[in-house]
């Protein structure tokens, strides 16, 4: 008779679920994270935090496609907890993104350096709807209930997001041709 | 849906394509053109948030949490434990203090009375030559006067004691009177078990255990002491030491 995997006897289902949940999220998480405090090891911690925090409310997630949403939550909330603790500075966001060919190719590497660069400028009431959205994958009216406001507003945000996005980068460009001229 | 409002939708939402903005986008070639550099724009922005993820991250994060179910296993574990422990501790102690309390003189006592609850309803005093014949089955002699108001004898097994069982009546209040030759020492009190309140003496050569069911006019302290200090004289003389109860 086959006996059973030892490893299978410990494992139960809620830690399978964990563990699926982790390796399935932790890079978008890391990545919120990352454009929502702007330091690597901080963002490492926000995600650790909030997978720790979502082990002891596992019971809360009923549906695998609710899941990202409702990590994105626990993580907006430990990094405000964070940020009341430490009165964070989440506008500056550090320099020190190692260049991978996974996210920039060649001809569009200019575009991401000053996108990113952009994105670090934008204050923080715009970046956080459109983190949201863009790498988050939320509805306006699911962003508008994420963070207490009306669908109208987060509408307002979003596009004012992506203008001042453009201002900041024509703003850039004009500095740079400037300076070569 | 005219021009401004395509593109304030546009700027808000740029994957959004309710049939109103596709409407609009296949009538406007202005906005089609807006719609398509938006498009690019949109995934040049997803492209650069794209940053790449620290190795192991997913690892550490299931390691720290391992590693805290874990303490947290051991923790649990180890207060189960205690508590079990402190169950079966409780548990037996209280089986221990039933067994030893039930083989208590009060618990014998009382427990011997419903065999011979009704000799507290008698009345009538017996003769001195009953009482003495009563003593004298437990091979016991009697030193001094007796009780006037003695209404019940008989030699009773108690538990292991072999006892003289004595009713004597104090006013309205009759109490049984169990009288344990050659017991010394152990625990003599005052006792209230069930509705049945009792009194333990020491005597010379043996203890004295009154007990009753009935609540009389004069308190039980009062009638206990009376008739303790009768059956003293009469078990132990005139010239014996005062009751003293333990």
């Amino acid at each position: 008779m086959k006996r059973p995997d030892p490893v299978s006897l410990v494992v139960n289902p809620r830690q399978r679920q964990f563990e699926a949940l982790t390796r399935a999220h932790t890079g978008d998480l890391y990545r919120f994270a990352y454009w929502l405090c702007g330091q690597d090891a901080l963002a490492q911690d926000l995600v650790q935090e909030t997978m720790l925090r979502a082990w002891k409310n596992l019971e809360a997630l009923r549906e695998a496609e609710a899941a990202k949403p409702w990590l994105l939550t626990i993580l907006r909330r430990e990094h405000a907890r964070l940020h009341e603790r430490r009165q964070l500075d989440t506008v500056e966001l550090n320099d020190g993104i190692p260049e991978q060919a996974a996210w920039a190719s060649p001809e569009r590497h200019g575009d991401a350096t000053e996108l990113r660069e952009a994105m670090s400028k934008l204050p923080y009431k715009y970046r956080e709807p459109l983190l949201l959205q863009v790498l988050g994958g939320l509805t306006c009216d699911e962003i508008a209930a994420e963070l207490g406001l009306q669908s109208g507003a987060v509408m307002t945000q979003l596009f004012r997001a992506r203008q001042q996005l453009k201002s900041i980068m024509h703003g850039a460009r004009a500095e740079v041709s400037h300076g070569l001229s | 849906m005219d021009c401004l409002e395509f593109r304030r939708r546009l700027g808000a939402d740029p994957h959004a394509h309710d049939a109103e903005q596709l409407a609009h986008r296949a009538q406007c070639v202005g906005c089609a053109a807006a719609w398509d550099r938006s498009q690019q724009a949109e995934s040049d922005l997803f492209a650069a948030l794209q940053i790449p993820v620290p190795a192991g991250l997913a690892e550490r994060v299931l390691l720290t949490q391992a590693t805290g179910e874990r303490r947290q296993y051991g923790r649990r574990r180890t207060i189960a434990l205690a508590m079990a422990a402190s169950l079966v501790a409780a548990i037996g102690g209280s089986l221990l203090w039933r067994e030893f309390d039930a083989r208590t003189l009060p618990a014998l006592a009382v427990a011997h009375m419903p065999e011979e609850i009704h000799s507290l309803d008698l009345t009538q005093p017996i003769t001195a030559q009953a009482i003495e014949a009563g003593f004298a089955a437990r091979g016991q002699s009697l030193q001094g006067p007796l009780p006037t108001d003695v209404t019940y004898v008989h030699d009773c097994p108690v538990g292991p004691y072999l006892t003289v069982h004595l009713v004597s009546r104090v006013g309205d209040t009759s109490v049984a009177v169990l009288y344990v030759p050659g017991k010394q020492g152990g625990t003599g009190r005052d006792f209230h078990r069930g509705d049945w309140r009792g009194r333990v003496v020491q005597l010379q050569h043996g203890q004295l255990v009154m007990l009753t069911d009935q609540r009389g006019k004069q308190p039980f302290d009062a009638v206990a002491s009376t008739v303790a200090q009768d059956w003293r004289v009469a078990i132990d003389g005139l010239g014996g030491p005062r009751v003293s109860q333990l």
